[in-house]
């Protein structure tokens, strides 16, 4: 089944910092299938974190687009603005030059066009990509029940105890359907497990959030959930009452895990939800995380700086670094033949706990400046072994590909 | 030859005083720290290591109760030791990088004023310091000559001794300005690269700018021995003469003025040294002399046979002979020592003791003390220089103890008294009944009796051992000379400490020191904040380096950067670090020796291969199951439950609750510490000859071979086979495993 889940196109996040940008994600690709774990490294200030944030919306892209099972939820404009001032720029470079047609300024102002045109696409689809998501479940909801309600109007009459019961319960689904949003369907485990949870809320009433804005008044429901994901993160019942500061470090990283999995979530963004956690306590999360994926069919985004952990836990890995996407495999393809000269550094800098090995180690050191050679031409993400993608113009890839057939 | 001690850290007992009562956060833990080695300490949080780290230095919270133990370093109980005093080691000799670099960082004051301002401080300090040993040290050193010489010959020995302390700074004082040029020469190297990287591949920058910097470099790698002026010149005339111009700027003449000076550098790196000590006394003896005429060569052997005859040789026979006094006053000194102790035991040996008299006695034995002790010997004897100390601490706290006791004992009858009363009225009061802090009469005196006994035993064995090599020693002192006129020479100006902080922090990986130099600690992310904390502890040039958990929020790059950063400065300085961590990879990086903790006791204690290779206690098992490598697939063996409350610890051994190997008598009694090796020990029950034999899980059996093949291959020996058949034999069941590692053994033979 590899059904793509989530679609990461072009994806670029710029902070305006004075009068330039930061590129902190700078067209990114990438694809996740269902029930995959996505493990994303790199060293810290890489674009890892802003990365799962912009995915989940937390800020708004500035350009390119991210699918959730075929419908776009993010959209970007930049990349469309790009495009209608270089049209623009160069028709009046031909103006200039004199070589200008009446056929250069129609097509010129056809591009216009198109572009505007994706760019009002991309507006509507990211500011109401929920509510149309909403629309849809309602409809689906109404073609279910209205058949349901009309056949109990038609036994029991209006007025009658079962057609009012069904009747309630149909209204309580709606609203439920009504407030439905297509990116709670992405939850994320945040790093710090201190810093993520309200300290004056009980443990109850974190997990729940989730629910009761999402519109279910059920007390008993609400209550009936947030016991059963207790159980699943591997807490009691009782501790539902308890405040965050009565916890340890790894029983609150569960509770962080509780809260994101009680809206039943396809995918989960999880941020370093273990670089905070003693290795001990580190294990038991993860083996949480293992089993929960495997229970409730997650797909995991695991954004982790431990490569050793994201080795275990990851089927896919890929490797940031300065907002780009250096090099993307299998996690046994990109430990075993590493490509880029940054993926090496990084794998030469891993502590193992083997110490004769370690007295020897000698760290590889990346100097962008030294390693690549752009001036004739520049890198794209090209494919180099099936399913092994690297950032890399064609002299490299012939190279890459010579250093994994030797 | 026996290593020096740094560190020891001996039956170290600390409990914190809290409202539910003693929390015992360490007990009864002992290592010794060697010099330049790294002791790991391993263990889950609130095992204790960092409140063990934090009492070296001396910054326990105020609630800490230091029940009992010693620290000893250089000579001093810092236990025991006033504040004043621990001013003068903390930061400088022990210095600590902590786990929290929000909490250590001033968000007031600038980066660069944090870094540097301690250096400036504790620079001026340190100066006078040495200046002070060097004095104190020349003193006694003849002050024994003078005694050997029954002061035959006094003026002449004082003019020695000035020759000797002018002629030492004067040395020191010219090799500091050849190790200017040569470290500025090897700082020269990589820039030159990174330039004329840039500007064969095209890179756009203000080349201008970077040739006035270049020249700026090369002019301080000029030294008479090393770059001299004659090469420098015409290529410092072409730079200047091509940024100069205002127009017709050439990047290629630039590139080959950066890479004439990069070979004239490298070349003058092959140059013989010029050995300053000797050097240095030639153009002390004989000022007006031009050296200039004579090579490198020709000076060191011509400065050498000056030295020698002049001054060295006679030097030396003079030093031998006041050591030899020095030793001879000592030993009488102990075996008096022995005489007085074996004389006034009995007075610590009464049933209650009398106050009066046990401190005449004490006084008594402070002046013995002090006389036995050899002060010509450079490694100081802790035991007797601690004497006074733990001896007055004992004294002061069993007759303190002796006042409080009742007092103690009146308030908690007071407030249980209460609490009954209360209590028959049916009610329950909101405070608690704290037991009272009672101090054992009798622990304490024994504990006296102890200091005298183990000091009779060392004198005794000490006295026993006669073939002491005074040649060596008098070289070893004169090393302490030197080392201590380089202190006194060394003075830190603030615009070399920026230049040693800007170095710094390029050596921790923050990029553009220069700009980042200039800005408030809220400006830096977590990472970079954690860097500086780093870089501030290590610009200090401590002796001992505390390092609690200094790189976890860091990413592996810098994590690798920050380590070998560590170990280099350990290699040149022959620094000790106690390194606090959870991460074993780090830890394998790292240590020398490593002390896995639980519940504030040591529970194993060994070298690096002991540990990993050969773990035997089952929570050091346990750390090593839960973590992954990169060959781990299989499922990973948490540590069930949480650590015990350390308000009520266990009877048995602390980790008999979460151990699935725990026996009967885990729960009844404690371990001991079994011995293994010399150097490796570990306190389980399962050690005990006539315990059943328990295998460590399957996860770290695997790995070990795993890790023995892949040395084994590394060697080019093949011992695969063996290592395949043996989890085979061990898992006859589970058929994957042993499948697994055969796969695993092949790929790390091919290796």
């Amino acid at each position: 089944m590899n059904k793509v889940i989530l679609k990461v196109e072009n994806l670029s996040q710029y902070f305006k910092m004075g009068g330039r940008y930061l590129k902190a994600v700078d067209h990114v690709n990438f694809e996740i299938n269902k029930g995959e774990v996505f493990g994303l490294v790199g060293e810290s200030g890489c674009g890892k974190t802003t990365t799962g944030r912009t995915i989940i919306k937390l800020y708004n892209a500035t350009g390119g687009n991210v699918y959730f099972d075929g419908q776009r939820i993010v959209a970007g404009i930049y990349d469309y603005k790009e495009a209608i001032k270089n049209a623009k720029l160069a028709y009046k470079q031909k103006v200039a030059s004199g070589t200008a047609t009446e056929a250069d300024r129609i097509e010129m102002e056809e591009e216009v066009a198109k572009q505007r045109e994706n760019i009002k696409k991309a507006k509507y689809d990211h500011k109401y990509c929920n509510r149309d998501h909403a629309r849809k479940c309602v409809q689906e909801l109404d073609e279910k029940w209205l058949p349901i309600l009309q056949k109990a109007q038609l036994e029991h009459g209006v007025g009658s105890d079962e057609y009012k019961k069904l009747h309630a319960q149909y209204k309580h689904d709606r609203r439920v359907a009504k407030n439905e949003r297509i990116v709670n369907k992405i939850q994320m485990i945040f790093q710090d497990p201190i810093g993520s949870l309200d300290p004056r809320m009980t443990v109850r009433e974190i997990i729940s959030e989730g629910l009761v804005i999402k519109g279910v008044k059920d007390k008993e429901l609400i209550d009936q959930q947030v016991y059963d994901v207790l159980e699943k993160v591997g807490l009691v019942a009782q501790h539902a009452n308890r405040y965050p500061h009565e916890f340890s470090g790894g029983q609150r990283q569960r509770i962080g895990v509780a809260r994101s999995i009680i809206m039943k979530p396809d995918i989960i963004i999880a941020d370093e939800p273990v670089s905070a956690l003693d290795v001990s306590i580190q294990a038991q999360v993860i083996n949480l995380l293992n089993e929960l994926r495997h229970e409730m069919g997650l797909t995991i985004l695991f954004v982790a700086h431990d490569l050793s952990v994201v080795k275990y836990f990851s089927d896919k890995i890929g490797v940031m670094y300065f907002g780009k996407m250096v090099e993307m495999a299998t996690s046994d393809e990109l430990f075993a033949h590493p490509c880029h000269p940054y993926t090496k550094a990084l794998l030469s800098a891993i502590p193992l706990p083997d110490p004769d090995y370690e007295k020897t180690r000698t760290r590889i050191v990346y100097n962008p400046l030294r390693d690549h050679d752009y001036r004739e031409e520049g890198p794209v993400m090209q494919e180099v072994t099936p399913g092994h993608y690297v950032l890399c113009n064609s002299e490299e890839k012939a190279k890459y590909l010579k250093e994994i057939e030797g | 030859m026996a290593k020096e001690k740094k560190l020891e850290v001996k039956d170290l007992v600390i409990s914190f005083a809290t409202v539910d009562g003693k929390v015992q956060a360490v007990r009864d833990i002992s290592f010794d720290l060697y010099k330049g080695e790294t002791l790991a300490i391993v263990g889950e949080s609130g095992s204790g290591k960092s409140v063990t780290s934090k009492a070296i230095i001396g910054i326990s919270s105020p609630n800490a109760l230091i029940e009992s133990g010693e620290i000893i370093y250089d000579g001093q109980d810092l236990l025991r030791i006033t504040e004043d005093d621990f001013h003068k080691i903390r930061g400088d000799k022990i210095a600590m990088i902590f786990q929290d670099p929000l909490s250590s960082l001033n968000p007031i004051v600038k980066i660069g004023t944090q870094l540097t301002e301690a250096m400036i401080l504790k620079n001026k300090a340190s100066r006078k310091n040495c200046r002070k040993e060097f004095n104190q040290m020349l003193t006694d050193l003849f002050d024994n000559i003078n005694k050997a010489e029954k002061d035959a010959n006094v003026e002449a020995n004082k003019a020695l001794a000035k020759q000797f302390d002018e002629f030492n700074i004067f040395s020191i004082n010219l090799e500091n300005k050849y190790n200017f040029a040569v470290g500025a020469g090897e700082e020269y190297i990589p820039n030159a690269d990174d330039l004329l990287l840039k500007v064969e591949k095209g890179v756009k920058s203000d080349f201008k700018k970077m040739s006035k910097l270049f020249v700026k470099d090369l002019r301080k790698c000029q030294h008479p021995y090393f770059v001299t002026k004659e090469v420098i010149d015409p290529i410092v005339a072409r730079a200047e003469e091509n940024h100069n111009k205002k127009y017709d700027f050439s990047v290629e003449v630039l590139a080959q003025c950066v890479q004439e000076g990069k070979e004239a550098v490298l070349s003058a790196q092959k140059l013989t040294k010029p050995n300053y000590f000797t050097i240095g006394y030639y153009a002390y003896a004989h000022p007006t002399e031009d050296l200039s005429k004579y090579t490198v060569e020709e000076l060191n052997k011509l400065a050498r046979e000056v030295l020698d005859k002049e001054f060295m040789l006679s030097f030396i026979d003079k030093v031998v002979v006041a050591m030899k006094q020095s030793d001879k006053d000592s030993c009488q000194g102990k075996r008096d020592l022995i005489d007085i102790i074996a004389n006034n035991r009995g007075v610590f040996e009464k049933e209650t003791l009398d106050k009066k008299e046990c401190y005449e006695t004490y006084k008594k034995l402070c002046a013995g003390v002090e006389a036995s002790i050899d002060k010509l010997v450079v490694i100081k004897d802790s035991l007797a220089y601690t004497f006074k100390y733990s001896l007055k601490a004992a004294l002061d706290k069993y007759f303190d103890a002796v006042n409080t006791n009742p007092k103690e004992q009146a308030k908690y009858d007071k407030s249980k008294a209460q609490w009954d009363r209360l209590n028959a009225k049916g009610k329950t009061p909101d405070w608690k009944v704290t037991p009272p802090a009672i101090i054992d009469l009798e622990l304490t005196r024994k504990n006296i009796l102890m200091i005298l006994d183990r000091l009779v035993e060392k004198y005794e064995n000490a006295l026993a051992d006669t073939g002491y090599d005074y040649e060596q020693g008098a070289l070893n002192l004169i090393e302490f000379f030197k080392e201590k006129a380089r202190g006194v020479v060394d003075v830190v100006t603030p615009a070399r400490a920026r230049a040693k902080a800007l170095k710094l922090m390029e050596e921790v990986g923050i990029p553009d020191p220069a700009a980042r130099f200039k800005q408030y600690p809220f400006e830096f992310s977590g990472g970079m904040r954690q860097r500086i904390v780093i870089a501030i502890a290590l610009a200090a040039n401590p002796d001992i380096l505390i390092c609690d958990e200094p790189t976890t929020a860091l990413d592996v790059t810098i994590q690798a950067q920050i380590l070998e950063l560590i170990n280099r400065i350990k290699a040149e300085r022959n620094l000790s670090i106690i390194f606090i961590t959870h991460d074993l990879g780090v830890v394998a990086n790292m240590a020398d020796r490593i002390a896995v903790m639980y519940a504030g006791k040591i529970v194993e204690y060994g070298t690096d291969k002991d540990i990993f290779y050969n773990p035997k206690h089952p929570y050091t098992w346990a750390l090593l199951a839960s973590m992954p490598d990169l060959e781990t697939k299989e499922k990973l063996e948490a540590i069930p439950g949480t650590p015990p409350n350390m308000i009520f610890p266990p009877v048995g051994d602390a980790f008999a609750a979460r151990n699935k190997h725990a026996l009967q008598i885990d729960f009844e009694q404690q371990p001991p510490l079994f011995k293994i090796n010399d150097d490796h020990y570990a306190a389980t029950w399962l050690l005990h000859p006539d315990a059943p034999k328990v295998e460590p899980p399957r996860i770290v059996t695997q790995r070990i071979e795993r890790m023995k093949a892949k040395s084994a291959s590394l060697q080019q020996v093949k011992p695969v086979e063996v290592a395949v058949e043996k989890p085979a034999k061990k898992a006859p069941a589970k058929k994957a495993p042993a499948k697994k590692t055969t796969k695993k053994t092949k790929e790390g033979g091919d290796q």
